[in-house]
């Protein structure tokens, strides 16, 4: 099999959503319900504290000194505010072991009709869910790495910063500072998401080992430089999408509960737009692994011998 | 690190051209002695830049002009605060001031080689109080002979200045020196006439300084590399060889007298126009990389002495320096105040224009030239009456020159105004009043919100209670009372209540002198139907019971708003009440001596739907953040703050998951 070019990667990405759209949408479905019950969840405990003072709108209009004065009243509801925001990815967190095992098992098999469909993304994101959940316990200690290099890089340039009087020489330190952290970041995050796929595509032939995964797929991720820029492409596309929404919604308040509805409305487009863009990048992944070499044979080892 | 961090390869300092002389007088139009000129100071000083050592004489002349005699001379001996770890500052301060650390390597000291009065030596004379333990800043010199009431002595002093790292106002850092407190300096007189005593306190980390006002001519040999800016006027500019030259500079009506050499600094001027004709040469002194905050700090500067000057007494002096300290220089050298001479700060890429933190630095260190340079208020005991008075002002200063709502934040739709700011993150002021002697406080955050805080708070509720105009014009007369002298917290009072017509006790005990709060809040608000009285009415035969079939509501409504005050400060407070029909009701209630608490009751066509405690926004002592109350919640901005949350929240989720 020919192995894909940058091209083909990106090229899977708006094919594979227009032909899973009903996917994708189910998926943003599931999470617009989590973000709308925070939502409103983080509203109930607002309102309980602030509803009737004045000062609160005030505070959410832009009033810095209003909002310091509800935040010193209010410490309470916006700590349990933080504790709903936290709770709510955490919840997603353990639900996206499933759902990207669906998504995962979707853009493999290609199944065809909505049936078909469903009870692929369900068994998919069913059968690897233990999977995943090892395969993330095995990502840990590069995330600490990754921290490690952060706060070590930080704090090497930490009197630059504390002297800054100009914005390169914030941003340039910064950078600098930063980059070997994001780019491991950057590595071991295409790493877990390649070693997904290959623990997807190889689950029924070859069950291959966690452990073993994680570190052939670092190897293949180190060898193919192309994994880490389409990844790379996708968070880009992620981030421009966010910067556009802020330069556009700059000075556009939104007042009262009618504002507020027409936010959420305009974030979920935001958020419909980004999560296409994850799902086309999950795609153009699944295409490259697809070409991975396969990996050592364990399934024999599982075979019954009275059979 | 420092080095590295800043990264600018300045090269070698090349010589300078000789300065232009100031042509000025060192009093702006000149004139007689506008103060009494009790002492006065003749310095010659050399610096050595490698070892960050001033070697100087001094001749100081000092008149009594007491009614008592005096018998012993004490003097300020400031540096010896950062000799070592056994001093009052470092045991005070931890070694830590204002986010600056005390150096390990760069201790500092005054070192009094001689002092000589009537060519006779009393070095050996020298002692420190008998108080004074571990603490060197301050030290007695017993007289052979007694100052008579009215008579003059002159002291001859050779002493070694040694700078500390930059600490506290004062040091080197690399090339750049801030030198202040840095000569043997006398105490100040004080009290009841036949009846004075001295006030010379020993430096301690929350009290600054007290000296009585004078004339300075100081000559500084300097190398000719430098840039040198210094209190008053340069009367001399001369080769002194060897790289060096000297530069005397003049200063009259001052208390102190400060200076930095920096061979990196340029210098960008102003000019501030007084209301009362005449001009003030506002200079910033920078180094390059600060081009930007240095056109900052000099509008800033510039606008604060015409502002100050018509609200207070014009600006007496010709010259105003502002020093923009290096970056590495900052936390210890900057935000600090002498005479005609000043430091400011907060020069940092996240003070973006618009962020005001690096002019409220200036204007608030430069109206430290009205509160404690003109109006010298003794620092350690009463230094609510410079920093606090002086923040009262800074905050209409700043108002006027950036406009009401922004003079602190404009930036990116964010707003933010200087006093309601400071409100908004006071603190809590501890177990010590305001008029605690600055020594006294518990510690340095009771200390600062205090003496800057709540001073300004207390400043801002009488003006607003008594009428903004009328109290700008007791202050100006206060200003005037007391420029040049060394007004209290009494003459400030006394000043106030006279101007203002009527004894403010009432406010100035509680507030000042006594530690509590002012704590009003909304305790019930609610409203019921009228009707005409229902229930059992008569006797016997008569008896009548009245339902609600033959007492229906009227139409109308009762409402009941209970205020309360928990508080120990009592201010009249208004109240309005908003209602269902889109009119209000303004109440008034004055709680001094009716109890802490006031029930209302109001007959109304319409539903009470809002209670607005001190709707003007006068009370600057207390929150407000209960004073506007909705009696029916409105949950519309909290569901605005639930969608922000959300979609942050969905954002987070996108990163970790599809």
């Amino acid at each position: 099999m020919a192995r894909p070019g940058l091209g083909d990667l990106i090229g899977a990405g708006p094919r594979a959503v227009s032909r899973y759209t009903g996917t994708l949408l189910a998926v943003f479905v599931a999470q617009s319900i989590v973000a709308a019950t925070c939502m409103v969840a983080i509203a109930v405990v607002l309102a309980q504290a602030f509803s009737h003072l004045a000062m609160f709108d005030e505070a959410v209009d832009g009033d810095l000194v209003a909002l310091i004065y509800c935040v010193h009243h209010g410490k309470a509801s916006l700590l349990a505010t933080g504790g709903i925001v936290f709770a709510a990815i955490m919840l997603w967190q353990l639900a996206s072991w499933f759902l990207v095992g669906g998504l995962n098992g979707v853009l493999a098999q290609r199944p065809e009709g909505r049936g078909e469909t469903a009870r692929c993304f369900g068994a998919s994101g069913a059968t690897t869910y233990l999977t995943y959940a090892r395969l993330a316990l095995c990502s840990l200690p590069g995330w600490v790495v990754v921290l490690f290099a952060f706060g070590t890089g930080l704090s090497l340039v930490a009197t630059r910063i504390e002297y800054a009087l100009t914005v390169p020489e914030l941003l340039g330190p910064l950078a600098i500072a930063t980059a070997p952290a994001l780019l491991l970041l950057h590595v071991l995050w295409t790493v877990s998401d390649y070693a997904r796929i290959e623990l997807t595509l190889r689950h029924d032939t070859h069950d291959p080992g966690v452990v073993a995964t994680y570190l052939r797929t670092l190897v293949y991720v180190l060898r193919r430089p192309v994994t880490l820029i389409h990844g790379a492409l996708g968070w880009l596309v992620f981030g421009l999408l966010t910067a556009a929404y802020a330069y556009l919604a700059q000075g556009h308040p939104m007042y009262g509960a009618e504002g507020a509805v027409t936010l959420f409305v305009a974030r979920q487009g935001l958020s419909l737009l980004r999560m296409a863009t994850r799902f086309g990048v999950l795609a153009g992944q699944i295409e490259l692994g697809r070409t991975r070499p396969l990996p050592p044979r364990r399934i024999e080892a599982k075979v019954d011998p009275k059979a | 690190m420092v080095v590295a961090a800043c990264g600018r390869d300045r090269g070698a300092p090349r010589p300078r051209p000789m300065p232009k002389i100031d042509g000025s007088p060192a009093l702006r139009g000149g004139g007689a002695a506008r103060s009494p000129r009790i002492a006065n100071y003749k310095i010659e000083a050399r610096l050595d830049p490698v070892k960050h050592q001033i070697a100087a004489t001094e001749t100081l002349t000092w008149t009594n002009t007491g009614e008592s005699s005096v018998d012993t001379l004490p003097f300020h001996l400031y540096l010896n605060a950062f000799k070592n770890e056994q001093s009052l500052f470092m045991r005070s301060s931890h070694g830590v001031m204002r986010g600056a650390h005390a150096s390990d390597t760069g201790w500092g000291y005054l070192q009094i080689e001689s002092v000589r009065i009537a060519g006779v030596d009393l070095t050996s004379k020298l002692h420190p109080p008998a108080n004074a333990g571990s603490d060197e800043t301050v030290v007695e010199l017993p007289l052979v002979q007694p100052v008579a009431p009215g008579a003059t002595i002159e002291v001859g002093f050779k002493f070694t200045a040694q700078l500390p790292e930059v600490f506290a106002r004062t040091g080197y850092k690399g090339e750049f020196h801030m030198v202040g407190q840095w000569f043997p300096k006398i105490g100040v007189r004080v009290g009841p006439p036949g009846a004075e005593r001295w006030e010379c306190q020993p430096l301690h980390i929350n009290t600054e300084f007290f000296a009585d006002f004078g004339t300075y001519d100081v000559a500084l040999t300097v190398p000719n590399t430098d840039t040198v800016a210094a209190t008053g006027v340069l009367t001399n500019a001369v080769d002194a060889g060897r790289g060096q030259r000297t530069l005397t500079y003049h200063a009259e009506d001052v208390h102190d007298f400060a200076w930095m050499t920096d061979p990196y600094m340029d210098v960008m001027s102003g000019q501030a126009k007084l209301p009362s004709a005449g001009t003030v040469e506002v200079r910033v002194y920078y180094r390059p990389e600060h081009r930007e905050f240095a056109r900052r700090h000099l509008d800033a500067a510039t606008g604060a002495i015409e502002k100050f000057s018509a609200m207070f007494v014009p600006y007496p002096w010709p010259i105003m320096s502002v020093i923009d300290p290096p970056v590495d220089a900052a936390a210890g050298a900057g935000g600090m105040e002498y005479p005609t001479l000043v430091t400011t700060g907060g020069d940092s890429v996240f003070a973006r224009p618009g962020v005001r933190f690096p002019e409220y630095t200036t204007v608030h260190e430069v109206g430290h030239n009205w509160f404690q340079g003109l109006l010298a208020s003794n620092e350690a005991e009463e230094a609510w009456l410079d920093e606090g008075v002086n923040d009262w002002a800074d905050a209409r200063v700043m108002a006027e020159l950036y406009g009401q709502r922004s003079s602190l934040i404009d930036w990116m739709g964010w707003q933010a105004e200087l006093g309601a700011m400071g409100r908004a993150i006071a603190g809590d002021t501890g177990p010590s009043p305001i008029a605690t002697a600055a020594y006294a406080f518990v510690d340095s955050t009771a200390y600062s919100e205090a003496t800057y805080i709540a001073t300004m708070r207390a400043l801002q509720t009488l003006e607003r209670t008594v009428g903004s105009q009328r109290f700008a014009a007791a202050m100006k007369t206060y200003s005037k009372a007391f420029a040049f002298r060394h007004p209290t917290g009494r003459d400030l009072f006394d000043t106030l209540s006279s101007e203002l017509g009527q004894d403010l006790t009432w406010f100035f005990g509680p507030v000042f002198h006594q530690v509590g709060r002012l704590e009003l809040s909304l305790r019930h608000a609610g409203c019921r139907a009228a009707h005409p009285p229902r229930g059992v009415f008569g006797e016997a035969g008569a008896r009548k019971t009245v339902t609600e079939v033959e007492a229906p509501d009227s139409g109308t409504w009762t409402c009941e708003v209970v205020i309360q005050n928990t508080g120990t400060i009592h201010v009249p407070v208004e109240i309005e009440l908003n209602f269902a029909d889109g009119s209000s009701k303004q109440l008034r209630w004055d709680d001094r001596g009716t109890g802490n608490w006031e029930r209302f009751v109001i007959e109304r066509s319409s539903r009470l739907v809002e209670v607005w405690i001190d709707p003007e926004n006068k009370i600057a002592l207390d929150n407000p953040t209960t004073h506007h109350y909705r009696i029916d919640g409105d949950g519309a901005a909290a569901l605005r703050a639930g969608a922000w949350f959300g979609a942050f929240a969905q954002a987070l989720m996108q990163i970790v998951g599809p």
